[in-house]
């Protein structure tokens, strides 16, 4: 698939729609029926913008959670109680 | 939430396959690839590497400041990210191969614009929005559209598999830490 020279068809085109389409969350599409690629496409970008933002606000958190998961401490146990589960 | 998506998207997952005979082989394998992200298994799998790799960057000294525990960490979560995709993927390959290399790579000037007729995988309006999609997906810059999009399908999935192992984990640590049985250390000043 990722050997194409030529120039791209409608049909084909119709098919990244529908996929892309299918990429993004319920919430995220406002149109049941056909959206145009362009805009699905930029719906794409702000997704994973949010998806990238969700994850460094994550990271901030979790920065700041770190010392409850000194080795000893009970904190530490539970969690990997969960993993363990 | 996160059932009700799963059964939509392999619904509509099915209905994409069907469409395209040639390339559904292949379609199909990578979907199934994809599918992988919203299991247990490899959340769980996930869970454990990100763990390990946030004691690692705790007990290290090369991270004093809050701002640059943050970004280790982000650093951290995104390695094991592409340690689980197993080398599958471009977008993978990419963050495993670029380290610390990555923020020199953003800072790059951009090549300019290659002549429309070089690049006849899109139409000119898709070309646009088709770069800054490519820039957002690690080591996809330059990718054609249709190639773009299995990467973009796959990175989207395993994005969606992160958040949900680091908000679980960030949860059971925001539990345990406000618990009332024996006192845990004071936390650090934060620093917003």
């Amino acid at each position: 698939m990722s050997g194409r020279g030529r120039r791209i068809t409608d049909e084909e085109i119709n098919e990244l729609i529908s996929k892309l389409q299918s990429m993004l969350p319920e919430s995220r599409r406002r149109n049941a029926g056909r959206v145009s690629a362009s805009k699905l496409l930029k719906e794409t970008c702000s997704y994973i913008k949010s998806l990238h933002r969700e994850v460094d606000g994550l990271s901030d958190r979790l920065a700041g959670l770190m010392d409850t998961m000194d080795s000893n401490s009970p904190q530490a146990e539970i969690v990997r109680g969960l993993l363990r589960s | 939430m996160a059932d009700g998506e799963m059964t939509a998207k392999e619904r509509k997952r099915k209905r994409g396959t069907e469409s395209s005979s040639s390339s559904s082989a292949a379609a199909a394998a990578a979907e199934e690839e994809e599918a992988k992200w919203r299991t247990e298994g490899e959340q769980r799998t996930y869970s454990s590497r990100l763990i390990a790799a946030l004691r690692r960057v705790r007990s290290s000294a090369a991270a004093p400041t809050d701002r640059a525990r943050s970004r280790a960490l982000r650093e951290a979560a995104d390695r094991a990210l592409a340690v689980s995709a197993r080398g599958r993927t471009r977008w993978s390959r990419a963050i495993l191969l670029s380290g610390k290399a990555r923020s020199l790579k953003r800072s790059r000037v951009l090549r300019p614009k290659p002549p429309a007729a070089a690049s006849k995988s899109s139409r000119p309006p898709l070309e646009k929005k088709t770069r800054v999609l490519g820039r957002l997906v690690p080591g996809c810059r330059k990718l054609p559209l249709p190639s773009l999009l299995e990467e973009v399908s796959d990175y989207i999935a395993a994005l969606q598999m992160q958040v949900r192992a680091m908000s679980a984990i960030t949860e059971v640590l925001s539990a345990a830490n406000a618990a009332p049985s024996p006192p845990p250390p004071p936390p650090p000043p934060q620093t917003m």
